[in-house]
C-alpha cells in the first residue's frame, strides 16, 4: 500500500480507461512534496480540506545557484594580541570564504582604568598609607580584574581591606581627573568627581552587615524567646494599670489572654469586646457603663483609628435598638445633612457626633411612644369598649412619656375584630421617620398595653 | 546565534583518584581511568626497547635519578593486569604533584592510547587544584608546550570549572574527591584563593576506614587475582586461593581498596543525624557479595563511615586507621568548612554564597550526602541567609562536573581570545602564565 503510495501507483488495479479520471483524483491522495511521509500521516494521511500546512513553506530548499560546503579552516581574531590561529567550522559559500573579524570579539569589553605617569603620581597621588609601588600594583589588578575589587583585595599581596582599596582607587582617579581636565567644570559631571567614595560609610554599613549575618538561628531563636517573655510581662503590667481605675470593672483575666494575642487588628479584639461586655455591668445598665466597658476594651490595643473607636461606641449605644431604629437614626442624620461618619474625626467631633446619635435614638424612641399612645388614645376612643376610664388613660400617657424608653413585651389585650387580628411581639413601626409625630389615624398593628385597670 | 564555536580543544582533568580526559564540547569524557600507575623498576637495562618517555624527560632532576629505568602502566587496562613486582605509585601527594614523569606518562596514555589524538593540532584545557602554586603551574606550562607543542593551553581551577557547569558565576563549590575536600568560594567567576579550606579527608581515607573497619571484623577482603573460581557442579562454584608471592604489597593494598571503594559507593549512605554508637548498633544489616563468593553483613558502618566527613574526630574510634591523629585533629567537619570559607568572604557576598553551595566530586555522590549537608548548614548559618545546596541529580554529573565546566569554557566563542598561546609562550615564558590564567 505504502509502496504504491510512494511510487504514485493507483491504489486499487483500475481498468486503464479510468486511470486518467482517477489520476487526479490520486494526486490528492499522494503526500505532497515537501513534508516527509511520516509526518503528513500524523495528519490523518489524507489531505486535509483546508490545508493547515502550506506546502510551499516547508522546507524550502535555498536558491540552487550556490554552493554551500562546510570547511575546516583557520581563523584570528582581533580580541587577540598575537597571531594565533585556531580552526573551526566555517560555512562556505561558492569557495569564498566568509570575511570580516571573529564574530565572538565584539564581547571583548574592559574597563578604561586611568594610568598615571611617575610626575602625575608624585604631584597629586603620594599619600603616606599608601607607597608607589602598591599603587602601581593596584592599579595593575583593577586593570587585570575589571574594578572587582573583591578579588583583587583576595589577589593583592600585603593585606588591606576592600574598603582600603577602593578609597585608593577612587580617590587617585579622581585627582588624576581634576588635574588633567582643563577646566573643572569639565569634569564635574563625571561620576567619579560627582560622588566620592565614602569610605567611612562603607566601613559603617559592612559592619551593620556582617552583625546581622553573625546571627545563628540559636541565638535568633533565643531572641525572640526573650522578646516574646518581655512582652508578657509588659501586657501584664498594663492590665494591672487598667484594673485600677475604679469604675472600670475589667476582669483580671485579660492580661494573660492579651499575650496571646496580636497587637493590632481589631478582628481580634471583638471577642475579647464580647466578654468584656459580658464581664462587664448588666445590660440594663445605663449606657455610661457601655461607654466605659468599650473604653477598655479600646485600652487593650495599643493604637487604634479614632473612627474605629467611634464606631464601637456607637454600636455600644445602639445595642439596645433594633436594626430598622438605626437605620431611622441614620435617616434623620443624612436629613440633618450630617455624615454619618464625621469628615474630621478629632476627639470634640466625635464625641458631639455621639452625642447626637444618642440624642436622635432618643428622640425617635419617644416619638415612637407618642404614635403608640396616641393610637392607644385613639383606639379606646373609637373603640366599642367604651369601659376604658379616659382620665386613666390620659395619666396613663402622661406617665408613659416621662418614662424613659424600655423595650415592652408585656401582656396584650384582647384587641377587637375589627381593629386588625395580628399579635406581634415585634414592633412594626412606619418607616417614616419625620420630626412631626405621625397620625394615629388609621388601622396600626400595634401590640396593646392592656392594664389591669382596663379590664 | 548561540555562544559555541567549536575549534575541537581538548579538556583534561587529573584528579587525585581518576584522569577524565576529552573532546570539549560533549558532556562527558571519553577516556576516564585510575590516576595511579603501575610502575616496574627495570634492574637490569637491557630489559625493554619501548617508549620510556622517562629517559627523554630529563628535565626533572630529582626523581628520575632514583628510578633508574621503569616500566609504567597506564590505564584501567594495564593496572587491571597482575604482574610481578609491581608497584602502584601516584604521581600527586596531597595534591600537588610530585612526580612529573608519571604525569607525562599519563597524559600520553590519554592522548594516544584513548583519544587517539595528536596534541599538536588540539589547543589543551586541564583542570588544576584551587589552591595551585605558580611552580607547579609553570611546569605544567612547560611540559606541554615543549614536549606535547600544544598551539594554546589553559589553566582553570576546579571550583571555576564546576561553578560553570551549573551555569554560575559566584557560588562556593564543595569538590570532595578521593584525595581530598577542598571548599572554595568563588565570586564572578574567579576562585578568593584567601577563603579557600582543604581537608585531606577525601574519598579515599572512607575507604581506608571502611577496610580497617571490616578487617576488625574479621572479614578479609581478597583481592581479583588471588583467587580462582572453579565450577564443580552448575552453579556452585568454589574459591580456590591463588598464591602468587611475587605481588607487591602496594599492589594488594590497590587491588583491596577498589573491592572496598564498590562497597562503599553501594552501600553507603550519609545518616541524618550525627552518628551515634548506640542508635546504630541494632541496625539492620544490608547483605553485599564479594568477588569470591563471600557475603558479608554490613551495619552501623554504612553510616558510620560517611559521617566521618561531617565528624572526622570518628576516624579515631576505627583501630588501625594509621595518621588519625594527625587527620583528625586539624581537620574540621564540613559544614564548619563551609562557614569558615565563607566568612572569611568580603560581607557584601556572603549572602549569596549561602545561596549559591554547590556540590562535586566522586564522594559528593553519596546518597543523602546533599540533604544531611543542607541540615547542618542551616543550623549553623545566620538567620537572614538563605540557605541552598545545589547537587545536580545526576550521579555522573556530579563525578564529572570538573571535566563538564572545562568542556562547556572551552567551546564557548567569547573564550577564544583567552588561550595562553604557543608564541606567547615563547616571547615572555612560562610565569606569564600567572596572568593570562587567573
Amino acid at each position: 500500500m505504502d509502496a504504491k503510495d510512494i511510487l504514485g501507483l493507483p491504489k486499487t488495479p483500475l481498468p486503464i480507461a479510468q486511470e486518467k479520471k482517477s489520476r487526479p483524483h490520486k494526486d490528492s491522495q499522494r503526500k505532497p512534496d515537501g513534508i516527509s511521509r511520516e509526518v503528513y500521516a500524523l495528519t490523518g494521511g489524507v489531505a486535509p480540506l483546508m490545508p493547515s500546512i502550506d506546502v510551499s513553506q516547508l522546507k524550502r530548499r535555498p536558491p540552487s545557484d550556490e554552493k554551500i560546503t562546510w570547511q575546516w579552516l583557520p581563523f584570528t581574531s582581533s580580541a587577540r594580541k598575537d597571531n594565533l590561529q585556531l580552526y573551526h567550522w566555517v560555512r562556505v559559500v561558492n569557495g569564498v570564504p566568509p570575511t570580516g573579524d571573529y564574530s565572538f570579539a565584539k564581547y571583548n569589553k574592559s574597563v578604561d582604568v586611568i594610568r598615571y605617569t611617575d610626575e602625575e603620581y608624585a604631584k597629586y597621588l603620594t599619600d603616606p598609607k599608601w607607597t608607589k609601588e602598591e599603587t602601581d600594583q593596584l592599579f595593575d589588578l583593577c586593570e587585570r580584574f575589571d574594578l572587582r575589587f573583591i578579588i583583587i583585595a583576595d589577589r593583592f599581596p600585603t593585606p588591606r581591606t576592600v574598603e582600603e582599596l577602593k578609597d585608593r582607587y577612587y580617590s587617585a582617579s579622581r585627582a588624576i581627573l581634576v588635574a588633567r581636565a582643563p577646566s573643572p567644570g569639565e569634569v564635574a559631571g563625571h561620576p567619579l568627581v560627582k560622588e566620592p567614595y565614602n569610605v567611612t560609610h562603607e566601613i559603617e554599613r559592612k559592619r551593620a552587615l556582617s552583625m546581622v549575618l553573625s546571627q545563628t538561628k540559636h541565638q535568633e531563636r533565643k531572641d525572640a524567646e526573650v522578646l516574646a517573655e518581655a512582652k508578657r510581662i509588659a501586657e501584664s503590667r498594663m492590665a494591672a494599670r487598667a484594673a485600677e481605675e475604679p469604675d472600670l470593672p475589667v476582669p483580671s483575666d485579660i492580661g494573660p489572654e492579651s499575650a496571646e494575642r496580636a497587637v493590632g487588628p481589631g478582628d481580634t479584639i471583638s471577642p475579647s469586646n464580647v466578654q468584656v461586655h459580658a464581664a462587664a455591668a448588666a445590660p440594663s445598665t445605663s449606657v455610661i457603663a457601655d461607654n466605659s466597658s468599650t473604653l477598655a476594651s479600646l485600652r487593650m490595643l495599643k493604637v487604634y483609628l479614632r473612627t474605629y473607636a467611634l464606631e464601637q461606641m456607637v454600636q455600644a449605644a445602639s445595642s439596645s435598638a433594633g436594626l430598622r431604629t438605626i437605620k431611622r437614626v441614620e435617616q434623620t442624620l443624612q436629613d440633618l445633612g450630617i455624615n454619618l461618619k464625621p469628615k474630621v474625626p478629632t476627639k470634640a467631633v466625635c464625641a458631639e457626633h455621639l452625642e447626637l446619635r444618642k440624642e436622635i435614638l432618643t428622640l425617635l424612641n419617644l416619638q415612637k411612644q407618642l404614635q403608640y399612645k396616641e393610637a392607644e388614645g385613639s383606639s379606646f376612643r373609637d373603640g366599642s369598649y367604651g369601659d376604658m376610664p379616659g382620665t386613666a388613660k390620659r395619666s396613663q400617657r402622661a406617665v408613659d412619656q416621662d418614662r424613659t424608653f424600655v423595650p415592652d413585651t408585656i401582656s396584650f389585650g384582647v384587641i377587637p375584630g375589627d381593629r386588625g387580628v395580628k399579635r406581634e411581639q415585634k414592633r412594626k413601626g412606619p418607616g417614616r421617620a419625620s420630626e412631626t409625630p405621625s397620625s394615629p389615624a388609621g388601622a396600626h398593628k400595634r401590640p396593646r398595653k392592656m392594664k389591669a385597670s382596663d379590664l | 546565534m548561540y555562544g559555541g564555536d567549536e575549534v575541537s580543544a581538548i579538556v583534561i582533568d587529573l584528579g587525585s583518584h581518576t584522569c577524565k580526559a576529552g573532546y570539549a564540547g560533549e558532556d562527558a569524557p571519553k577516556a576516564v581511568f585510575p590516576s595511579v600507575v603501575g610502575c616496574i623498576d627495570q634492574m637490569d637495562a637491557d630489559d625493554d626497547k619501548e617508549n620510556n618517555d622517562s629517559e627523554t624527560n630529563n628535565r626533572n632532576a630529582d626523581s628520575n635519578k632514583l628510578k633508574g629505568k621503569r616500566k609504567l602502566y597506564v590505564g584501567s587496562q594495564a593496572l587491571g593486569f597482575r604482574r610481578d613486582h609491581m608497584e602502584v605509585v601516584s604521581p600527586l601527594k596531597d595534591g600537588v604533584v610530585v612526580d612529573w614523569d608519571i604525569v607525562d606518562n599519563i597524559w600520553d596514555h590519554a592522548f594516544k592510547d584513548c583519544l587517539l589524538i595528536d596534541p599538536k593540532e588540539h589547543p589543551m584545557l586541564l583542570a588544576e587544584p584551587s589552591s595551585n602554586t605558580q611552580q607547579q603551574r609553570e611546569k605544567t606550562a612547560e611540559l606541554m608546550f615543549e614536549k606535547y607543542k600544544v598551539p594554546a593551553l589553559f589553566l582553570a581551577k576546579n571550583a571555576v570549572l564546576t561553578s560553570f557547569a551549573s551555569g554560575r558565576a559566584t557560588s562556593v563549590v564543595i569538590d570532595s574527591g578521593g584525595g581530598s575536600t577542598t571548599v572554595a568560594p568563588v565570586h564572578d567567576g574567579y576562585v578568593l584563593q584567601k577563603a579557600v579550606s582543604s581537608s585531606p579527608i577525601g574519598g579515599e581515607f572512607l575507604t581506608d576506614c571502611l577496610m580497617k573497619s571490616l578487617e576488625r571484623k574479621g572479614i578479609v577482603i581478597k583481592p581479583r587475582y588471588s583467587f580462582k573460581r572453579k565450577e564443580i557442579q552448575p552453579g556452585v562454584f568454589q574459591t580456590v586461593d591463588v598464591d602468587l608471592p611475587l605481588t607487591t604489597e602496594s599492589y594488594k593494598l590497590y587491588s583491596q581498596r577498589v573491592i572496598a571503594s564498590d562497597i562503599k559507593e553501594c552501600v553507603c549512605r550519609a545518616p541524618d543525624a550525627p552518628y551515634d554508637e548506640s542508635s546504630y548498633s541494632n541496625i539492620p544489616m544490608t547483605p553485599y557479595e564479594l568477588p569470591d563468593g563471600q557475603t558479608i553483613e554490613i551495619g552501623a558502618d554504612r553510616f558510620k563511615i560517611p559521617d566521618i566527613l561531617f565528624n572526622p574526630s570518628l576516624a579515631q574510634t576505627i583501630p588501625g586507621v594509621d595518621n588519625s591523629a594527625e587527620i583528625s585533629s586539624s581537620a574540621r567537619g564540613l559544614p564548619q568548612m563551609v562557614i569558615e570559607s565563607i566568612n572569611r568572604c568580603d560581607v557584601d557576598i556572603r549572602k549569596e554564597l549561602f545561596g549559591s553551595i554547590l556540590l562535586a566530586g566522586g564522594t559528593a555522590s553519596m546518597q543523602q550526602l546533599k540533604e544531611r549537608l543542607e541540615k547542618d548548614l542551616l543550623e549553623e548559618s545566620p538567620q537572614a541567609a538563605r540557605v541552598k545546596v545545589l547537587a545536580s541529580g545526576n550521579a555522573t554529573e556530579r563525578r564529572f562536573s570538573v571535566w563538564i565546566g572545562g568542556s562547556i569554557l572551552a567551546s564557548l566563542g567569547s573564550f577564544q581570545q583567552m588561550w595562553f598561546s604557543k608564541s606567547e609562550y615563547e616571547e615572555h615564558g612560562a610565569s606569564y602564565i600567572q596572568r593570562k590564567c587567573p
